[in-house]
């Protein structure tokens, strides 16, 4: 019980309330961002080191604003700091901090300027800009607004058919059986291949999209970003456009995602407007 | 009850009982045909519209025949053998895992369903499955017995001397469909289709894989030729020919620096100061003409450079030291088997091919060539080495437009023992002509890429094994000036932190003093 | 849940599967080829055993004949055994494919000759002696032979280096089994069927076929040509033979008591 109280006592000291918070900020992004979500079986992956530290910085400058709003809460807060640099009887803490704090300063240093091994940072985004129109074999596509064509007339289950004819005839070495990435040729490719299954992928696209990026692949991504790397090749001399559809309608099909549609864009589009 | 009661009776609870049995292989149907039929196709015969791009291909399940039992040779697979297959995959093939997509019902209605392709599960009834015995630790004493029973028993045959798949056989070997089958490559057990660790090896030893040329060997043990404990000595020496762990892939292939002259030859113990790093090779499948049958599957290179030359040592597994007329009609047999077949006439002899590819400058951005041989935008430098004509550079903007380079520095030595190649390059980290080649430089990840042929395997053009783009990284010496820095923040914290107390304090003394 | 499901299910088949069999006092027809199917082979030649037909030597009846070849013999290739030096040293001429053999007298050897069909409803005992299947000097020996269902394969390996022996079968379960070493392998065949054949993975030209009967009357053609199935029952008889590359051809054949009846086959370039 006076365990519990004392430690209440401590939290209320906004010095170690904010050291509370800042270990459980620490935490949540080391550990809970990648190990809760799959115990109600959301995927998840852990954070990178290096946005983990962006997460951290943020973290403690929103800390530092709660503590500095308030005259007295900020009082409080410099109090230790001050008891540490002044009292007679934390000498011996104080020295050692003295010395280990420009030790570590060093090592940090040192670790970043020694010459290392490192790749350079290949950035991916999964969806760049697609462009407003284009061409493929000859004739322009106009794709913003555009559906899938295959879904206005003809049996999806047909289409479906077609679709997966030419996944597995073209797509299944690397996107897999499971349509998650995963298949037998995947590991030889860097960035690797996409996961269908993802829910941050085709489901937050719309078909003409998809339809983009099979026909156009690695090489048709726009220049004026980042440099994608990507693998995937432009399918336009092979497939044909009802083919790249099929396949698009097979990719909804086999997962369960459904694709996003202009209409509802144009709603949201709306609705910014009238707001 | 009179006995016509009872016979109604029983035919009333038959009755109500099927419905429950046939549902199962209704949905395993409906499974089957939407998941599996692309490959094993819808009659189950294996011959499904993927099927051609495959090898080995799918298993054929009319025929009954499985390769990973727990059951005695010729025999039925167990379900719990079909269940293991379907949730875990098959490595080395293109059956993946379908643990995370099926539940444990399902599989069970799929393992339902595979068995009505054959005729031979209704009339045989469940198999029993083989009695394994414990497995003994197996000590250095052991792994002899293995190797001494690896010679005698002859598993060289196919399998070679170290294990590469480049047995004096390998060249004939069929399925039970009579297409061409690769002798497994033993030091690679993460590609074993059965599972590489010591026990999956010890039970393809005993069962065999039916529908291969792998026999089983159980008879030698109850025949008293050999004991079980012997068999698993056996499958512990099998083991220990793979590396402990499937090799890690790095992005990063650092090239150290060494005080001297680089090493030349494939042998060096200079070699040894640095690890291989592995590099995964996967068929080209993205230009015309594609290739679904790569013969090379990885690369493990080294890398040292001494200030003025670059050496690189790349070594791969491939069981024929291409142009050889033994492995001619393999070349052809592989032609008819995979689609499409390779452009090459596999009446001719094809050599075996290597090119390590590099960015025509080292990129200023994180732009970089496509990996596929660059495009008109940005071409990319190589080093071609082929078992016919030896090493040079080349030049290419795109698959199938490399040119080669006239004059240059690049050499090589190249061996092929016990079915893997090795070759040493070396180059001047200086290039000749700046224009068309690129110039090494330590400090820089420097863009790397790999392609391979097999040409027993009817490899040519751009049909070839490949992998994507990598970094080599030559090591510097580490300059004095890295001190500086770090001395420097350590002095300033040091300075700060002295002050900020000394002044603290000071106020403190002043506070006390004023009242 | 379903695991109980099923034992229920299973429990119920079974429960009326034997009411039923009480019920209809014993008829169970449809189990009966299964059931002998899933006994041991040795199992099914005692069962045969007791109610074999016995052939009556006193009206025993003989189709003899002779299988003849016409056209130009295609040439034999010459084996490359020198991974195998053992093998190889055993032969003063390389050894041949020997696919198509034809005697002197223009006889075709190695056809597989047998009643394929007028014995149906009568059941033979099985032999208790095995039929051989040697390997030497990386050989099969015989390359064609016959076997009853449910008679011993005994494989011989005399060579004393690696041969596996990988018996590819449809209607019975095929086998792959190896023989690093000297020594003998027994294995059995459970339903009838012409041919399987069997191949070594080792020795890319080692093969041999086996015709597998219920009955006893086959032959295989020496290289004369000629072939006699003895002791038959009188009866009409469907005659088959079998060459490896020229196919199967047929013939129908009567044969009265104590009769001998004469079958001529001709296989050859036009046959194939």
């Amino acid at each position: 019980m006076t365990h519990v109280n004392r430690l209440r006592d401590y939290l209320r000291h906004p010095f170690w309330l904010a050291i509370a918070l800042l270990v459980a900020a620490y935490i949540v992004f080391e550990f809970g961002v990648a190990y809760l979500p799959p115990l109600f079986g959301v995927r998840s992956a852990p954070i990178p080191d290096s946005v983990l530290l962006q997460y951290l910085i943020t973290a403690a400058v929103g800390i530092l604003i709660y503590v500095s709003d308030n005259e007295e809460r900020w009082k409080r807060f410099k109090e230790p700091v001050g008891t540490l640099l002044v009292d007679p009887g934390l000498r011996w803490l104080r020295t050692a901090l003295l010395v280990l704090v420009p030790l570590a300063v060093g090592w940090l240093t040192y670790s970043q300027v020694r010459p290392g091994v490192a790749a350079p940072v290949q950035l991916r985004s999964i969806h760049p800009a697609p462009p407003t129109s284009i061409s493929f074999r000859g004739r322009t596509i106009r794709l913003t607004g555009l559906e899938n064509p295959l879904r206005a007339d003809g049996s999806i289950e047909e289409d479906y058919e077609v679709g997966k004819r030419v996944y597995y005839g073209n797509c299944l070495p690397c996107h897999g059986d499971l349509l998650d990435g995963n298949g037998h040729y995947a590991h030889g490719f860097n960035p690797p291949p996409l996961a269908f299954t993802d829910n941050g992928t085709i489901p937050q696209l719309t078909e003409s999209f998809v339809f983009w990026r099979i026909a156009k692949g690695g090489p048709g991504l726009p220049t004026e970003g980042t440099p994608w790397n990507s693998a995937m090749p432009a399918w336009e001399p092979i497939l044909t456009e009802d083919e790249i559809w099929a396949v698009t309608i097979f990719l909804y099909e086999q997962t369960g995602w459904t694709p996003r549609t202009w209409e509802h864009e144009g709603e949201a589009g709306a609705e910014g407007g009238h707001d | 009850m009179t006995r016509a009661a009872t016979i109604a009776f029983g035919l009333a609870l038959w009755w109500i009982a099927t419905p429950a049995l046939a549902q199962d292989t209704e949905r395993g149907r409906e499974l089957y045909d939407r998941w599996c039929a692309e490959c094993h196709g819808t009659d189950g015969a294996g011959e499904g519209s993927a099927a051609a791009y495959m090898m080995p291909r799918p298993r054929d399940f009319t025929t009954g025949l499985y390769q990973i039992r727990t059951t005695a040779n010729g025999e039925l697979p167990t379900d719990a053998d079909l269940v293991r297959v379907i949730e875990d995959g098959m490595p080395g093939t293109a059956m993946p895992g379908w643990e995370s997509k099926f539940s444990d019902d399902e599989v069970r209605d799929l393992v339902a369903y595979i068995k009505d392709f054959s005729d031979f599960f209704e009339l045989f009834g469940a198999p029993e499955p083989l009695e394994f015995g414990d497995r003994p630790g197996a000590d250095a004493e052991a792994l002899a017995e293995g190797r001494r029973l690896y010679e005698q028993i002859e598993c060289w045959k196919c399998h070679g001397d170290r294990g590469r798949g480049d047995g004096p056989s390998a060249p004939t070997l069929q399925d039970d469909l009579d297409f061409p089958i690769r002798a497994a490559d033993l030091s690679e057990n993460w590609n074993f289709n059965g599972g590489g660790r010591v026990q999956d090896i010890y039970r393809r030893l005993r069962t065999g894989m039916d529908g291969t040329p792998m026999p089983s060997f159980s008879d030698l043990i109850d025949s008293g030729f050999m004991t079980d404990e012997q068999m698993w000595y056996l499958a512990a020496y099998v083991r220990s020919l793979s590396p402990p762990e499937r090799p890690r892939v790095r992005d990063v292939i650092a090239a150290r620096r060494v005080e001297g002259r680089v090493p030349a030859a494939a042998d060096d113990s200079a070699w040894n100061a640095v690890p291989p790093y592995y590099v995964p090779l996967v068929g080209q499948i993205i230009e015309q003409p594609r290739w679904f049958a790569p013969g090379v599957d990885g690369l493990y290179i080294r890398a040292l450079h001494d200030g003025a030359t670059l050496a690189l040592r790349v070594t791969w597994h491939d069981p024929s030291q291409s142009p050889d007329p033994d492995w001619l009609e393999w070349q052809g047999w592989v032609a008819e088997t995979v689609q499409p077949a390779p452009e090459a006439e596999p009446t001719a002899l094809l050599p075996d091919r290597l090119v390590v590819q590099f960015p025509t400058a080292i990129p200023t951005g994180r732009e970089r060539p496509y990996f596929l041989m660059g495009d008109s935008r940005r071409p990319v430098y190589l080093w071609e080495w082929s078992s016919d004509a030896g090493a040079h550079e080349a030049w290419a903007s795109g698959l199938g437009t490399r040119a080669p380079l006239d004059g240059g520095d690049l050499s090589a030595a190249a061996e092929w023992e016990a079915g893997a190649w090795t070759v040493v390059f070396q180059r001047p980290l200086a290039a000749a002509d700046t224009a068309t080649t690129l110039s090494f430089r330590s400090g820089v990840a420097i863009p790397i890429a790999f392609f391979a042929w097999d040409g027993s395997n009817g490899e040519s053009g751009a049909q070839m094994a490949v992998s994507s783009w990598y970094s080599i990284y030559l090591e510097e010496p580490t300059p004095k000036t890295v001190y500086v820095s770090p001395v420097l923040a350590m002095l300033v914290t040091a300075g700060l932190g002295v002050l900020v107390v000394w002044r603290a304090q000071r106020r403190e003394v002043e506070g006390s003093s004023q009242q | 849940m379903m695991n109980r499901e099923r034992c229920l299910t299973t429990f119920l088949a079974f429960a009326c599967a034997l009411i039923v069999a009480a019920g209809c006092g014993g008829g169970g027809e449809a189990g009966g080829e299964e059931g002998a199917m899933e006994e041991e082979a040795g199992g099914v030649a005692t069962a045969m055993d007791a109610k074999a037909a016995t052939v009556d030597t006193a009206t025993a009846a003989t189709v003899s004949g002779t299988v003849s070849f016409t056209g130009t013999e295609p040439e034999a290739e010459a084996i490359d055994m020198s991974e195998e030096p053992n093998c190889a040293a055993r032969y003063d001429m390389p050894k041949t494919t020997e696919e198509v053999v034809v005697g002197e007298g223009g006889g075709l050897a190695n056809v597989f000759v047998y009643v394929k069909d007028g014995l149906s409803g009568m059941t033979f005992s099985v032999p208790s002696e095995g039929v051989v299947l040697d390997q030497a000097g990386c050989w099969y020996r015989p390359r064609v032979f016959g076997i009853q269902v449910g008679q011993d394969l005994v494989i011989k390996n005399s060579d004393g280096l690696l041969h596996n022996i990988n018996a590819k079968a449809e209607q019975n379960r095929g086998f792959n089994i190896s023989q690093p070493v000297e020594m003998e392998t027994t294995r059995q065949f459970g339903v009838p069927e012409v041919m399987v054949r069997f191949e070594c993975d080792v020795h890319g030209w080692m093969y041999a076929y086996v015709g597998v009967l219920e009955h006893p009357y086959y032959s295989v053609t020496g290289n004369d040509g000629s072939f006699s199935l003895d002791t038959l029952p009188p009866g009409t008889y469907t005659i088959e033979a079998w060459h490896e590359r020229y196919g199967a051809q047929t013939q129908q054949v009567t044969v009265g008591a104590n009769e001998s009846a004469e079958v001529t086959f001709t296989f050859g370039d036009a046959s194939a």
